[in-house]
């Protein structure tokens, strides 16, 4: 067993009491004197010229403050990857939802009279919302200034066309590896687009003070990459920018990263005098004027031997970013990379592709890509199954990824690997044996997935003369349980009580640098600043113990937050006590921590080097197919994921919970309908159908351990590898229940009926 | 024209001057500054806004304020009582079905209206009786495990 004394254990979460009392502060519950809303005017349009902007009538309205539209901030393109993002549309509007004009009044019904009383005139322009059309050469050009743009040094937009960005990895020569295939299989598979579906909307307060600095309250999942990404795009230094985060955010799944409405807020604000302006975005706005997943094309070619040995694989990848590229380039490397699955392959090919077309933004949304391509791989690896003969687990035990072995993409060598242990899990616990009744199947799919890599987090820990202690951080609690993880990690690192810690929630005047709590790469990054912290404060409480006890540093201990010499147990001080025996009149120790992957320093800094680590899980599905009405019911999962070391069983259960869910909704009956002017269609709860209570069966979660060497006690990330294997199980499963095989998301009761039909 | 209401939240009295289309969401969010009543999405699909009227669950959002005149409104912050958390919040608590927390007062609430109705419900009827509060994060186990941890509490204590 385990001598821990903080880390594994099932604590509650610390933020759990202020949650449950309804005392717990989220975005919109923050109260400003002299508040002005904001309201925004959004394009009707998917593709058109914006000729003019008339605001003369709805300047006059009594009530209102500031109206801004986008020429007035015509040199300001921001984003991550590639800097194409106006914060209002300036001479063309590229899909329907944008950001055209706002109005700030002093209420909101003044502010929406305000938006009915401007006049656009817009010349609409040939749209495209086909991603394969928009490659074409000769297609209309979403943006004509993509040569001009700044961006990323791993990015690679293609020159007079809507690509964004093209990425290739080879490895070995497939070609080749065909050729020595016995059997070479070559499917087509897609996605649909889906909402992430956090309850909370997005929200955000800005204002600006006399200096030109200016504040903005958001719920934000990357306050440091915010304050960058305005700054760089505003033209002014980082410390004219400050980001505070609300306590709590309700949700984000990625959906709450980048620049949304908070670019909209800021050039409001910039013409209010000093007045903070608050933009709160309805649910229908959520939908059509945030980010969504990637709609995706996945081409997947592989060749393998009698035997189920996988020689090639050739993967087209094509993601659908929508109107700008957001996250768009990185989700195409990142998933491009993990695409040929968690595989031995000798031969590899991925080519991906970042499309824009006319389409809502298309971003981060947990699983960041690799969902969209574990669809295609793990499906594949079914059809392959079947054909061979070959048992779905057999087939994949056998191509599996060991210790030691090459990425498929190449560029590293794999460790900590706990694949096999999931799909052995799977195996025992999911009846994966017992005899098949009447439409009833199982089915099984394992991936793995990347983090972002370099990225850097630094932290701060503060022990108070009162021996409290503070986490400063600029994690983001937004419901995956940074902050307990970040205070089981403390309190056992200085062996103190956990009741003795409190985290702070991020402000990037005072906490220090996180790249952002995505990527599930928090646990990981984070931990281990937090970690690196708490040594450097324990090294100065024991220096000065080691006065007070007369003692070498390597003979005191801390235990539960007492100090004593290991030979003399019986004397024992607490840290205040160590503390204010040489700080009488009051003063706090500080440890600094930082964490900064040692990677191959690839050239081009952000998102550059193979990732840092992998995480590995298995699903195992049982459904049972209605044949008569084509409905698909869940019966159990069971979902096995290696989190190298558990940090708190309850919240990787809850992530594990709650991805499954997640992915059964996004499987099933979750879709954003595009009408034919690039519209969304079902713009509400109502009409895009999440799942409830109602739609939930048996949910075993597992937790494998295999530490990696350089998480903190061996522990990776979890969150988003929840959401991935879940659609392909579940397709496989229909598949096992009735011959049928979807390959294009979501799996619905008319496309299973129409195939039906056709066997 | 304003209208005068008379109502009980949480226990204390309030008299209110409001208009007429004001909703029960917005005068307990803003007038009140209650906050623990969340905004999802304004139009009764999500849950977050639930609120107990006389006892019983009804999303705040779709509740006109002056429909609420004379009644007695509970809110999740009238649930605790002298620093001391009901059942279902430490059953909450207990079983980590807590997440990212903005549905939690919501199903926190619908669970109420449920056990004070029904003391010892199946797993089923809880599925019902929470299947209006959407939760994205946590796949409602753990807070279908909490609110029959919280029922076998309450019989338990009478």
């Amino acid at each position: 067993m385990s001598n821990y004394f903080a880390i594994g254990k099932p604590i509650p979460r610390i933020d759990a009491i202020e949650k449950v009392t309804g005392r717990a502060i989220y975005g919109d519950d923050l109260r400003f004197p002299n508040l002005l809303y904001g309201k925004v005017l959004r394009s009707k349009y998917a593709h058109a010229k914006i000729l003019d902007i008339n605001i003369d009538k709805a300047k006059k309205l009594l009530g209102v403050r500031a109206i801004v539209v986008g020429k007035e901030m015509s040199s300001v393109l921001g984003g991550e990857a590639i800097m194409d993002y106006p914060f209002l549309a300036i001479d063309k509007v590229r899909y329907v939802g944008e950001a055209v004009a706002a109005v700030a009044a002093i209420n909101e019904e003044i502010a929406e009279e305000a938006l009915d009383l401007i006049e656009v005139t817009y010349e609409e322009l040939p749209a495209i919302f086909d991603p394969l059309k928009a490659m074409e050469e000769g297609a209309p050009l979403i943006h004509e200034g993509i040569n001009s743009y700044r961006h990323i040094p791993v990015i690679k937009p293609i020159e007079h066309s809507n690509i964004c960005h093209h990425v290739q990895f080879v490895n070995g020569d497939v070609g080749k590896g065909f050729n020595e295939s016995d059997y070479v299989f070559d499917d087509t598979f897609t996605t649909q687009v889906v909402q992430h579906g956090a309850i909370e909307p997005h929200v955000a307060i800005a204002q600006y003070d006399p200096t030109d600095k200016i504040t903005v309250w958001v719920n934000n999942d990357g306050p440091h990459r915010l304050r960058n990404d305005l700054s760089k795009a505003l033209g002014i230094p980082s410390t004219k920018v400050r980001i505070i985060n609300p306590p709590y955010i309700g949700g984000g799944f990625g959906g709450k990263g980048g620049l949304k409405e908070e670019t909209i807020c800021i050039a409001l604000a910039q013409k209010t005098n000093c007045r903070p302006v608050k933009i709160l975005l309805n649910r229908e706005e959520v939908f059509t004027s945030t980010i969504t997943r990637h709609s995706s094309v996945v081409r997947m070619k592989t060749g393998v031997k009698k035997d189920g040995t996988i020689v090639a694989r050739e993967v087209k990848v094509i993601y659908d970013t929508g109107a700008y590229a957001e996250k768009g380039p990185t989700v195409t490397n990142q998933a491009s990379v993990a695409a040929a699955g968690p595989y031995k392959i000798p031969n590899v090919k991925v080519d991906g592709y970042c499309v824009y077309t006319n389409k809502t933004i298309a971003g981060a949304y947990r699983g960041y890509g690799i969902p969209q391509v574990a669809w295609a791989h793990e499906s594949q690896m079914d059809i392959i199954a079947d054909k061979l003969g070959m048992d779905p687990i057999e087939i994949r035990l056998k191509n599996v990824l060991d210790e030691g072995d090459i990425c498929p993409t190449g560029r590293q060598i794999m460790t900590s690997i706990g694949l096999k242990e999931c799909i052995r899990k799977i195996q025992n616990d999911s009846n994966w044996k017992k005899v098949h009744k009447k439409a009833i199947g199982r089915g099984i799919a394992c991936a793995f997935k990347n983090t972002k890599t370099p990225s850097g987090s630094s932290a701060v820990v503060k022990i108070n003369s009162d021996g409290s202690i503070e986490i400063l951080t600029s994690s983001v609690e937004e419901g995956q349980g940074s902050k307990i993880v970040l205070a089981q990690i403390l309190s056992e690192e200085l062996n103190v009580p956990l009741c003795s810690i409190t985290v702070s929630s991020p402000d990037t005047d005072v906490t220090p640098y996180d790249a952002s709590s995505t990527s599930s790469r928090t646990t990981f990054h984070m931990g281990n600043a937090v970690k690196n912290a708490a040594k450097d404060v324990k090294k100065q409480v024991l220096e000065i113990a080691s006065n007070l006890f007369k003692a070498r540093i390597g003979d005191l201990r801390i235990e539960n937050g007492k100090i004593y010499k290991i030979q003399d147990p019986g004397r024992k001080l607490s840290i205040s006590e160590v503390i204010q025996s040489k700080y009488r009149s009051g003063l706090d120790i500080i440890g600094r921590g930082s964490y900064y992957p040692e990677v191959p320093s690839e050239k081009g800094g952000m998102w550059a080097s193979p990732s840092v680590f992998w995480m590995y899980g298995a699903h195992g599905v049982e459904v049972e197919v209605d044949t008569e009405t084509g409905r698909v019911k869940i019966l159990k999962v069971v979902a096995a994921h290696d989190v190298g070391k558990t940090i708190n069983p309850v919240t990787c259960e809850g992530q594990i919970e709650g991805g499954v869910v997640h992915g059964i909704g996004t499987t099933l009956f979750e879709e954003m309908i595009i009408g034919e002017k690039g519209e969304i269609v079902n713009t509400s709860f109502l009409d895009y159908k999440m799942p409830t209570a109602l739609d939930i069966s048996e949910i075993i979660p597992i937790i494998i351990e295999v530490t990696h060497k350089d998480g903190p006690y061996g522990a990776k990330g979890i969150g988003e590898m929840t959401l991935v294997p879940t659609a392909p199980a579940i397709a496989n499963a229909i598949y096992d229940a009735i011959g049928v095989r979807i390959k294009d998301l979501p799996i619905t009761p008319e496309k299973i009926l129409n195939n039906l039909k056709k066997t | 024209m304003d209208r005068l209401i008379n109502l009980k939240i949480n226990g204390e009295t309030y008299e209110l001057n409001v208009k007429p289309n004001t909703l029960l969401l917005d005068l307990i969010r803003d007038e009140i500054g209650l906050t623990g009543t969340k905004r999802g999405c304004d139009t009764g699909e999500c849950g977050a806004c639930t609120v107990l009227i006389e006892g019983k669950a009804v999303n705040s959002c779709l509740v006109l304020a002056i429909e609420a005149d004379g009644k007695n409104i509970l809110t999740i912050e009238g649930l605790a009582k002298n620093g001391k958390v009901h059942p279902i919040q430490e059953g909450f608590i207990e079983e980590g079905a807590v997440q990212c927390g903005f549905c939690t007062p919501g199903m926190i609430l619908s669970a109420k209206a449920l056990l004070d109705e029904n003391p010892n419900p199946t797993e089923e009827e809880i599925k019902k009786a929470i299947a209006g509060n959407l939760c994205r994060c946590t796949g409602y186990k753990k807070i279908i495990k909490a609110i029959i941890s919280a029922a076998e509490k309450m019989r338990r204590r009478g």
